[in-house]
């Protein structure tokens, strides 16, 4: 079963999904808190979750409105799986309890025609709503289907002579002389004991008659949140541009993918971000590039979308085929390494260690960012070179990201960051003279990020080489690193 | 009772009743303008805590609050077991009280209720609005003792205020501080509210001869200007009488020196009710301390304990 920590939700871009979701009820909010991600033997439960997913978002043009008049709905569901708790313990509930429970089959009846009339076109065969009427109709035995909660007169003949009397003496309260009124007010506080004694015998007859009825408003609980989340989804979906991945047995392929939570904020700040293409399998993957954050994007990426579909979420990319996993480990360089007290590299060992274990445990996903960056880079190397061979051998499909030379030859895939491969530099040195800008920026805004399938032996691009030129590096110094090069 | 009050208090929509101590008459009030008007519906409600029917301060016996059939009542979900009314669960407002959500009841039959509602006064706004939703044609609101009382009046558009022998044993002192008081909640309100300044205080007035006073109105800040002669004939506006913390010597000099001050927001004190017996076993003559109430301020004034009422 896939879990995933909040440090990691946040860093890949996971959390900001989340947090842009807006669910309505207080059952769909529990749903997004306690994430639920499909494991392989829930194959077809996923299949047709992403179904229904799916038709919600390309529904969407027509459906919007009604989507709206649903969640409006949906906010005024209270939960009251408290009360159900305490009924199914025998407790008798009181005035509030129980008109919190007729709001709430009110609202579940107010849902249906709108669910019905949304499944004609999203078919969610897997939400099912119990028809209220039943349960209404212990809680409102007069079928006014008011909003408020009241046990009306007629309940038992006992309690209408009771209220009867209580009114009478009201009557007689308002009508005698003051030095009567003290008499009268004991012989009604007398009948409002009894009004009280005979109302609470009323309150447990309902909640008997309801016991019957709580797994249904249990389960219709659920299927509000289910709803509530369907929903959100396909707006997700409509926002950023989702597409219902194809399920494998083995390969992972996502074209043309999109981190939301970075092409917002590349969109904020002009830019936009170049989607990333990859189609690899079980066995070790490695990413080459620069270094300058290209890596780490498409890593995080892949690991959003995987997490996305296995959530039951349309990804965001053009096109994806994608197994089913039993977990997905990630290890990013963060400040994290610094709390156990190890250095740096010591406590990236033992983590890895530690996700190694969960990984063998059945068909993962492993991301490693940078491995064994904080050593030297021969030795470096050689780990990175040694754990990638120890990967292809794995029922897993893991991606290194790496500068380390001499990596991705051992890797079953290889990709590199495109970078600046397509940049003339003279070009960039021209427009630097003419601007006056941070030359750093400048090159960042040419440098491509989207990856490229390496086929063969090649080593590292030498990205290092072509900045030096762009950023006019002293000629002398420059002649000499271009004399080693070759 | 006047004609002319009886008009004024049923013209506003919002009514709080402030007392200035315990044992001032101010459920006798209530329950007055709830027998009153028995064929209007009204919307009841408190802040914080009100309403038993011996007072937990003095062991006094104290009047129920007793409500005809039809009143909305707003009160804390642990008070319900308390009142003797038929209730109807109307609504839930998701106002949390130490006693439980501050539930909407509407009593299907008369009787006795226990008040324990919103303590803060945007909470008391909402349920007076949900009382209008629900066919309120007035909305009442029991005030608490003290300061607390005073911000109510954002919420109201007319104030009972209430005082009584158990304020104090001398006469003189309930009479100058209740009319202290009332003095405060019943300023003038502004017609024009002046620009928010960084500025000083000294240099805004001295510029423009007016100031918004953004928080409360102290002595501290007041008497300074008063010794250096700046504070003359300007006008002061605060948001409301609540954050005027001025003693009555304070007052007085801004009046002589023909400072105006005045509010942005302000309820109407529509009277004064004295309650000239004593919890604590004095007593005043009614007709004196009437009268001397009625000198110190411009509103009818009514004694809680006449016929009358």
């Amino acid at each position: 079963m896939i879990s995933i920590g909040f440090e990691d939700q946040v860093k890949i871009g996971l959390r900001y999904i989340l947090d842009s979701l807006h669910t309505s009820s207080p059952f769909g909010t529990e749903r997004v808190r306690k994430l639920r991600f499909y494991a392989p033997d829930e194959r077809e439960a996923l299949e047709a979750e992403l179904s229904c997913t799916e038709r919600a978002a390309n529904a969407i043009g027509t459906l919007r409105p009604l989507y709206e008049k649903i969640m409006l709905v949906l906010c005024q569901l209270k939960d009251v799986r408290g009360s159900l708790r305490r009924l199914s313990e025998g407790a008798v509930l009181d005035h509030v309890e129980l008109f919190e429970i007729k709001g709430f089959l009110l609202r579940i009846a107010d849902l249906i025609p709108l669910f019905d009339r949304m499944n004609e076109t999203v078919q969610a065969e897997t939400i099912a709503f119990t028809d209220p009427t039943d349960a209404l109709n212990v809680l409102d035995p007069e079928g006014t289907r008011s909003r408020g909660f009241y046990i009306p007169d007629g309940a038992t003949e006992k309690l209408r002579a009771i209220r009867a009397e209580k009114k009478r003496q009201e009557a007689r309260l308002y009508a005698a002389p003051d030095a009567e009124k003290d008499a009268i007010r004991s012989e009604r506080t007398r009948v409002c004991a009894e009004e009280e004694t005979e109302e609470r015998a009323i309150r447990g007859t309902m909640c008997g008659r309801l016991l019957p009825h709580v797994s249904e408003m249990l389960s219709d609980a659920d299927a509000a949140g289910h709803l509530d989340l369907l929903i959100q989804k396909a707006l997700f979906a409509a926002a950023y541009g989702g597409v219902r991945p194809e399920i494998t047995e083995g390969a992972l392929e996502l074209r043309d993918m999109v981190n939301p939570e970075l092409a917002d904020l590349l969109k904020a700040k002009g830019r936009a971000f170049v989607p990333v293409s990859i189609a690899i399998d079980r066995g070790a993957t490695v990413i080459t590039g620069a270094n300058m954050g290209g890596k780490s994007v498409a890593m995080k990426t892949i690991a959003l979308n995987v997490l996305l579909f296995h959530a039951g979420f349309l990804v965001c990319a053009g096109s994806a085929r994608l197994p089913m996993l039993e977990c997905v480990r990630m290890l990013f360089d963060d400040a994290q390494s610094m709390q156990s007290g190890l250095s740096g590299f010591g406590s990236e060992i033992v983590r890895f260690n530690d996700a190694l274990k969960e990984v063998e445990n059945g068909f993962s996903l492993l991301l490693l960012d940078e491995l064994a960056r904080g050593t030297n880079p021969d030795e470096g190397a050689l780990i990175v070179q040694a754990v990638t061979q120890y990967l292809n051998g794995l029922n897993a499909i893991s991606i290194l990201a790496t500068h380390y030379d001499g990596v991705a030859e051992h890797a079953r895939f290889h990709y590199q960051i495109i970078g600046l491969r397509d940049v003339d530099p003279d070009a960039i040195r021209s427009e630097l003279s003419a601007v006056h800008e941070d030359g750093v920026a400048v090159i960042a805004r040419h440098m491509n990020y989207g990856l490229y399938r390496v086929e063969g032996k090649a080593d590292c691009p030498k990205d290092a080489l072509h900045i030096c030129r762009m950023l006019s590096l002293k000629p002398e110094i420059l002649e000499r690193i271009e004399r080693e090069y070759r | 009772m006047q004609a002319a009050l009886l008009k004024s208090i049923d013209s506003v929509k919002t009514l709080s009743i402030v007392g200035m101590c315990k044992n001032a008459g101010k459920t006798t009030v209530l329950n007055w303008l709830l027998g009153r008007s028995r064929d209007r519906v009204l919307g009841l409600t408190s802040i914080g805590r009100d309403g038993e029917s011996t007072d937990v301060v003095t062991g006094t016996e104290k009047p129920g609050i007793f409500v005809s059939e039809g009143t909305l009542i707003a009160t804390a979900k642990d008070m319900l077991p308390l009142s003797d009314v038929t209730q109807e669960i109307v609504h839930t407002t998701g106002i949390p009280t130490p006693l439980g959500e501050v539930v909407l009841v509407r009593a299907r039959s008369a009787g006795n209720v226990q008040l324990a509602g919103p303590s803060i006064t945007s909470q008391l706004k909402t349920v007076s609005d949900l009382f209008f939703s629900l066919g309120a044609e007035q909305s009442i609101i029991d005030g608490a003792l003290g300061r607390k009382s005073l911000g109510a009046r954002s919420v109201a558009e007319g104030v009972i205020l209430c005082t009584g022998a158990s304020y104090d044993m001398r006469m003189e002192k309930v009479v100058s501080d209740t009319a202290n008081i009332f003095r405060i909640m019943n300023l003038k309100r502004a017609e024009t509210v002046p620009a928010e300044s960084e500025k000083p205080l000294a240099d805004t007035l001295k510029e423009t001869g007016e100031a918004l006073i953004p928080g409360a109105l102290t002595d501290t800040a007041v008497v300074p200007l008063l010794k250096n002669g700046v504070l003359k004939n300007v006008r002061l506006v605060v948001q409301d009488p609540s954050k005027i913390l001025l003693s009555p010597d304070t007052l007085d000099k801004l009046k002589i020196r023909n400072v105006a001050l005045e509010t942005v927001e302000a309820a109407k004190v529509l009277c004064v009710t004295v309650n000239p017996v004593s919890a604590y076993g004095w007593k005043f003559d009614a007709d004196a301390f009437s009268e001397a109430m009625a000198a110190a301020v411009n509103i009818p004034v009514i004694n809680v304990k006449e016929e009358a009422l």
